[in-house]
């Protein structure tokens, strides 16, 4: 190619084959002379044409034999590619070349593409550069010692070299390159060990040792660049050493590994090889570096810890020497095919890798290729636990290497065939986008560069030349996802076969080992478990077989919460109770987070579970939003299904669309998507709407049972107490008045006749028994308590209070909210008890001294004997009753005058009485939060058991559940307690100001 | 099971253990044990041993009484006064956990580590070295007579033929069998009154030594025919016993209080946490001085603080700056005179540490440094120059104590909330008590 060609070449031909700066690429083609035209097709092939070509100039002005160079990179394709492709994958590997610049001719080897160095061999070059004799049982360096150690280096590279051409150019498959490197490295390391006996010297020779590699290295599955893992043994070499001479020997040992290590990882002009590291040895860092054989044993037999022994799984002798070397292995192996057995083996296995997830850096825990969430760890210890479980009855699976275990592992039926397959490419994948990683510049790394350029370099690398960056990230995200799935199931479904017959061929976990499985995972009575497991997953149908894709992520969310068992057994029921419904199991099969909602409910709130059980066609619902519906839809949806109905059927119909409500209400609260007020806000606007339906339905009955056509009394519903406050909780019952008012003419007598009819019907139908839970309608707040009449008429309650009115009655109306029936009548009602709660010109001193000695009595004979008085919700110290009784002093004193107070709700008064400088906003603020904490926990621990409770529960599986639902980790129910008892007793500090004045 | 855990059980086989004392403290200081068999050690690492915490003081509601005491196996330690003959007793500090796993925040371990956790969110450790003050007595105490100390010598004293030094060979060297080294030992001023300083520590280790020590002294006593007491204040007429405590703060590996230059070489940090211990001086006096008795040491000068005040090398204020030793900034430090022996070390560190924590974190201002010997100045003087008196009882310091935020937080509202129901039980108690004093006084005249 002359200049002017040069000139001519087509710009866009170069930017088509991904150079990037072209006008230094047109100016180093010119360098390289005429025939540099031929090398852009190759070019176009590398990882990164540019840096490719850059080296080359500096290659070809390092060589002695430039034109050799050229002529042969032009002559021969197979030389051209291995160079080419070395140059712009790895930057180290070129500045290598540049260095050492005649080792380029390695690269024109043609056996490259085909034939697979032997491990004899590579050891036997890598002994001789050192001087010492291959054939030597103990090998001994003879060269000087600071040029033996640099030039197995420079040997250690020459044979890296080679490997990664074979690699880059000719599509080695990834365990090949694995095993390559780790023959490599035990070539590397037994000319270390040479090195190391010349520096000891003639007292090498009183000591036999064997180097047993672990990790990588020792299942044949090593990376570019990684620590290479050892354990030392060693023994005398006189056999009838006596306790002198093996103390001695042991003495030799260490200095030996010592140096070994040393001379791999020292740091010299020729650079360093990677670091030995020898941790995995018992005791690890604080024990010796190497030991005897009987030694070993002792420590394996007695203090070794589970993942010692699935560390053991991969140990295989590599240097030194090698009969003693199997004897270590022979040795232990028995031991770890035992070690499954071993209480909380599996617990501590997964503890050990919570606390690796736990230790990546947030920063760079989405780029980290090995560990995290479906990283290369994920397959590796799903794949060495499955080994360690099973490999104990079948020898077939026991093979060290990660690929070769997971397709002996899909072959023997442990996994399923395709996500053994999905599996296999997906940790091949990560495994060679690692290799790649580590070869640009040979550096010990898992984390995938973000930046743009050296993406592009990654994925072209690996075949990707157009829109490299992108199809790079999309691949590899897409395994990743793969394998975080795949890792789940595989960890559960050994459980399932243990109960369920999934094939013929495949192989059934023990009973036991199942059970123990599953104790380690939070349940506590595994029996039962499994028996509920083999209910759900037993058969040959097709539910059966959708369970048992969904169980094992189910098992999961199980365990994570308070109560996995009580989880899995509600499942179970629901299951069971819809059986073969045809939307149920595919709704949880495909949509991920109904089902995980599902698990986090059922194994945290019993109250849940009890609704779900009652009709488990709720199930459904937790599709949708769990955010409270408004009370006009609902009051409409409870009329119209209740005006398909009549008597009873309606009234049911109410109850249905109530108890749906209180699934989505109590779902949402547990999932922790609304605020306790909010909760409060919602079951009082269902109790509205309920009461409002059912009041209808009610009337048509009372009219139908007595023939009349029209009633002869218009009612209304005035809602008391918490519900009055919008405060309600899931157990509450709904306190009332019932008021009616006889039309024009009506007879006085008929009317309050039919008007108590209604009333005891709406109280009957909504309190009976059924299959949805019923709401408890009280009126005992009616005046005169159950004494009275149950309904008065409006005039009634006029000429009673003009008569009767004490200050605790004052107060009660303030909770008054007529909320039900004839909007009218409620407005007139509602105007008929103002002045009495907010009395014009607030209380007399007297008034003001008989609610404070009526709540002084209610504090010390109300609470239930026994009852720890810090920890009652409601009449404990800094309670609900203290902060209620607080606001309603402040609003019976300034109702009249400060309009904010005139509201049935607590925290709004509250807030009103700090706007009017009652109190100061921080103590409204100490007083909000407390009556806030005592009606979260309050709400949490119904949710929890199911039923209402009045003080800070005392069990433990309650107090876990109670955390969870607050959002508290369950291991922190102390700290819950601790918030709690603060809160409320900074709030009683401001009630002794604020009430008792 | 990590190294540690193996670490001891190794060595109970090797020294022949044949009982581990488990041991722990009460919500008002004392230690106590469980003692268990080696055997079942290996489940107490695991799961912890299981005790009835309502018999505990502080611990737990009768209700919620099952709590789980765990070995801390750093702490193992064989002891030396059981080991002479025959098999070996060790021992070993535990924290207290909730079946369910969680730490109880009711055991005063945790509550000093929830503190220095906060000390550590901030970066900072934090180091106390304390001079142990106590007496100590011929006999037993007995009802109704006046004891008797084991010696008439004072401060510094050198009396040939000493009980006391012979007891202080013997005690040191106990304590150093049991890797608590000793700074410095010497006779104090009162009859038969000893002091002993432990070498500087974090403030856990040091609590954790102060509780051995208590027991080291009473054994090392009892072997030698002798009472030993951290009573506060036994005598009318002869200085109390208290333990002041130096008390320094690490960022890394610097003292967070030295900087070269500044006035006695005290930092901005430093200046910081001292007004922050004056600042909540009072609220958390309750803590350094729990018992009745404990305000009777304090109200005589000497080298008990009756002021909330401080100085530079002023024995009479409640924090001292002591000299600054040029070359070695690492040991800035400063003593807090206040705390007495008789205290709960883990709760008494914790709240003096978030006292001093308070103080950096909302930059405290240091007011003036006292440099007058505070007794002398008459109550005018001390009003003008805005020193504070510190509570001068019990019942002074609960009433005050009551209100303290700081308190809670750090103690947790469990012990919070017992230890005052106790104090003021204490206190009641001993209001209603008619003392020598008053017959002695009255029934002549009256």
């Amino acid at each position: 190619m002359t200049r002017a060609d040069l000139r001519r070449t087509n710009r866009s031909d170069l930017l088509r084959l991904g150079f990037v700066d072209l006008d230094r690429a047109i100016a180093e083609l010119g360098e390289l002379g005429p025939d540099a035209g031929d090398l852009l097709a190759f070019l176009g092939q590398t990882a990164d044409p540019d840096a490719a070509l850059t080296a080359l100039v500096r290659l070809a002005a390092s060589v002695d034999d430039r034109d050799t160079l050229l002529t042969a990179l032009r002559d021969d394709e197979g030389t051209a590619m291995r160079v080419l492709c070395v140059l712009g994958a790895s930057s180290a590997l070129a500045d290598h070349l540049c260095s050492h610049p005649e080792q380029w001719h390695e690269l024109t080897d043609p056996a490259l593409g085909s034939t697979r160095p032997a491990a004899w061999a590579m050891r036997a070059a890598l002994l001789a550069v050192v001087g010492a004799d291959p054939a030597d049982a103990s090998p001994v360096a003879t060269a000087p010692d600071r040029e033996a150690v640099d030039a197995l280096r420079v040997e250690y590279r020459r044979q890296l070299l080679r490997l990664a051409a074979r690699d880059l150019t000719h599509h080695l498959g990834v365990d090949d390159v694995a095993a390559e490197l780790s023959d490599l490295a035990a070539g590397t390391l037994d000319a270390a060990l040479a090195v190391a006996r010349q520096r000891v010297g003639p007292d090498s020779a009183a000591v036999a040792l064997a180097v047993i590699a672990m990790g990588k290295c020792g299942g044949h599955e090593l990376n570019y660049v990684s620590d290479v893992d050892v354990i030392f043994v060693h023994r005398a070499a006189d056999p009838a050493a006596d306790d002198t001479a093996s103390a001695n020997a042991g003495r030799i040992a260490a200095k030996l590994a010592a140096q070994l290590m040393q001379v791999c990882s020292d740091h010299t002009a020729e650079g360093t090889i990677w670091p030995v590291d020898a941790a995995l040895r018992p005791e690890g860092k604080a024990g010796p570096l190497s030991r005897t054989l009987a030694s070993h044993q002792s420590y394996y037999e007695r203090w070794a810890e589970p993942w010692e022994f699935q560390a053991l799984l991969k140990a295989r002798p590599v240097a030194g020497d090698l009969g003693l070397g199997r004897d270590f292995v022979e040795m232990v192996s028995p031991m770890v095919w035992s070690a499954a057995d071993r209480d909380g083996f599996v617990d501590a296995a997964r503890a050990m890798r919570r606390r690796v997830i736990d230790h990546i850096p947030a920063k760079e825990a989405d780029r980290e290729l090995k560990l995290g969430a479906g990283g290369l760890r994920d397959v590796e210890f799903a794949v060495q636990l499955l080994q360690l479980v099973h490999g104990r009855s079948d020898e077939s699976i026991r093979p060290p290497t990660t690929l070769s275990a997971l397709a002996r592992l899909t072959r023997g039926g442990y996994i399923g065939r395709e996500d053994g397959e999905a599996l296999h490419r997906a940790y091949a994948f990560l495994r060679q986008l690692e290799h790649r990683i580590q070869l640009h510049r040979l550096q010990r790394t898992h984390v995938v560069p973000s930046d743009a350029p050296s993406m592009r370099r990654l994925g072209r690398s690996l075949g990707l030349l157009k829109e490299s960056e992108k199809r790079l990230d999309d691949t590899w995200q897409d395994h990743r996802r793969e394998v975080s799935r795949l890792h789940q199931k595989i960890f559960y479904r050994p459980l399932l076969s243990a109960v369920a017959k999934i094939g013929s061929d495949e192989v059934r976990l023990s009973s036991e080992a199942a059970g123990a499985r599953l104790s380690a995972l939070g349940y506590a009575d595994p029996k039962a478990a499994l028996r509920n497991l083999e209910a759900l997953t037993t058969g040959v149908s097709r539910t059966a077989a959708i369970q048992r894709t969904l169980l094992p992520a189910m098992l999961q969310w199980f365990a994570e919460c308070p109560d996995p068992d009580g989880g899995l057994f509600g499942f179970r029921r629901i299951s069971e109770a819809l059986g073969r419904t045809p939307w149920y199991l595919s709704t949880l099969r495909d949509e991920g987070e109904v089902a995980e909602r599902l698990a986090h409910l059922l194994a945290t709130s019993r109250y849940c579970t009890d609704l779900l059980e009652r009709e488990p066609a709720g199930v459904r619902l937790l599709a949708g939003d769990l955010r409270p519906l408004g009370s006009d839809a609902l009051t409409e949806e409870m009329l119209a299904s209740a005006r398909r109905q009549e008597g009873d059927k309606a009234v049911r119909a109410v109850r249905a669309v109530r108890r749906r409500e209180l699934l989505r209400i109590s779902a949402g609260d547990v999932l922790g998507m609304v605020t306790v007020d909010e909760v409060g806000f919602a079951l009082s606007r269902l109790t509205d709407a309920t009461l409002e339906a059912t009041l209808e339905v009610a009337g048509q009955t009372v009219r139908g049972q007595r023939r009349l056509d029209e009633a002869p009394t218009r009612m209304a519903i005035v809602a008391m107490g918490r519900y009055g406050g919008f405060e309600l909780s899931y157990g509450s019952d709904a306190d009332v008045l019932f008021v009616h008012d006889p039309v024009e003419g009506a007879d006085a007598q008929e009317a309050g006749n039919y008007a108590r009819a209604v009333a005891e019907e709406v109280r009957r139908a909504l309190g009976a028994p059924g299959p949805d839970p019923s709401l408890v309608v009280d009126a005992d707040l009616r005046p005169e308590g159950r004494q009275g009449p149950l309904v008065r008429t409006l005039d009634a309650y006029a000429a009673y209070y003009a008569k009767w009115s004490h200050v605790w009655e004052a107060q009660a109306l303030l909770r008054a909210d007529a909320v039900v029936g004839d909007p009218d009548l409620r407005s007139r009602f509602t105007a008929l008890i103002d002045p009495l709660r907010y009395p014009e010109g607030g209380l007399s001193d007297d008034d003001v001294l008989e609610v404070r000695r009526i709540k002084g009595r209610v504090d010390k004979e109300r609470l239930p004997r026994g009852a720890d008085p810090t920890l009652h919700f409601k009449l404990g110290r800094g309670g609900l009753a203290d902060i209620e009784w607080t606001v309603q002093l402040l609003q019976l004193r300034f109702g009249a005058r400060v309009a904010g107070l005139r509201t049935a709700q607590t925290l709004a008064a509250l807030s009103a009485a700090a706007d009017a400088d009652l109190l100061t906003h921080e103590d409204a603020e100490t007083l909000a939060a407390s009556w806030r904490m005592a009606s979260r926990v309050r709400n949490g621990l119904l949710l929890a058991r199911g039923r209402a409770g009045d003080q800070f529960p005392r069990a433990t599986l309650e107090r876990r559940a109670v955390a969870g639902i607050l959002g508290y980790q369950l291991v922190e129910t102390d700290r819950l307690m601790d918030d709690y008892l603060r809160i409320t007793r900074r709030a009683r500090a401001v009630v002794d100001r604020v009430f008792w004045g | 099971m990590g190294k540690q855990e193996d670490f001891v059980l190794r060595a109970l086989e090797e020294r022949d253990v044949r009982f581990v004392r488990l041991w722990f403290t009460d919500v008002l200081g004392f230690l106590k044990s469980v003692a268990v068999a080696p055997a079942e050690l290996e489940g107490a690492f695991s799961e912890g041993i299981g005790f009835d915490g309502s018999a505990i003081e502080g611990f737990a509601r009768v209700y919620e009484a099952d709590m789980l005491a765990l070995p801390d196996p750093t702490t193992f330690q064989i002891l030396p006064w059981r080991s002479s003959e025959g098999p070996s007793t060790a021992r070993m500090f535990c924290d207290i956990v909730m079946p369910d796993g969680s730490a109880s925040y009711a055991d005063p371990r945790n509550v000093l580590k929830r503190t220095l956790g906060r000390a550590a969110e901030q970066g900072f450790t934090f180091y106390t070295h304390p001079e142990i003050e106590f007496y100590l007595f011929k006999d037993e105490p007995k009802t109704g007579e006046d004891p008797i100390p084991m010696d008439r010598s004072g401060y510094f004293d050198h009396a040939a033929h000493s009980h006391g030094s012979d007891f202080r060979r013997e005690a040191i060297t106990m304590l150093e069998a049991m890797g608590i080294s000793v700074e410095f030992s010497h006779h104090e001023a009162g009859p038969g009154q000893q002091e002993i300083d432990l070498r500087y520590a974090d403030a856990l280790s040091t609590a954790d030594n102060i509780m051995t020590f208590r027991t080291v002294i009473r054994e090392v006593a009892l072997s030698q025919g002798l009472w030993a007491t951290f009573m506060p204040k036994p005598f009318t007429e002869h200085p109390g016993s208290g333990m002041h405590t130096h008390l320094s703060l690490f960022e890394g590996d610097q003292n967070a209080f030295y900087e070269a230059g500044a006035e006695y070489q005290l930092s901005k940090t430093g200046r910081q946490f001292i007004a922050g211990i004056l600042h909540h001086a009072s609220e958390i006096s309750v803590v350094t001085n729990q018992w009745v008795n404990s305000y009777k040491r304090m109200m005589f000068g000497g080298e008990a603080p009756s002021y909330i005040c401080w100085g530079h090398n002023n024995r009479s204020a409640m924090i001292r700056v002591p000299m600054y030793k040029p070359l070695k900034g690492q040991s800035t430090r400063i003593e807090l005179r206040s705390i007495d022996s008789a205290c709960n070390p883990y709760l008494a560190y914790a709240v003096v540490l978030a006292a001093g924590l308070k103080g950096i974190e909302n930059g405290y201002e240091l007011p003036r440094e006292a440099e007058d010997d505070v007794w002398a100045l008459t109550e005018k003087e001390r009003r003008n120059l805005g020193i504070q008196p510190l509570p001068r009882n019990l019942n002074e310091a609960i009433t005050i104590a009551e209100n303290s935020e700081l308190l809670a937080e750090t103690l947790g509202e469990q012990v919070f909330d017992f230890f005052l129901r106790n104090k003021r039980a204490e206190w009641d108690e001993y209001r209603g008590q008619v003392s020598a004093f008053e017959r002695d006084r009255m029934l002549p005249v009256l």
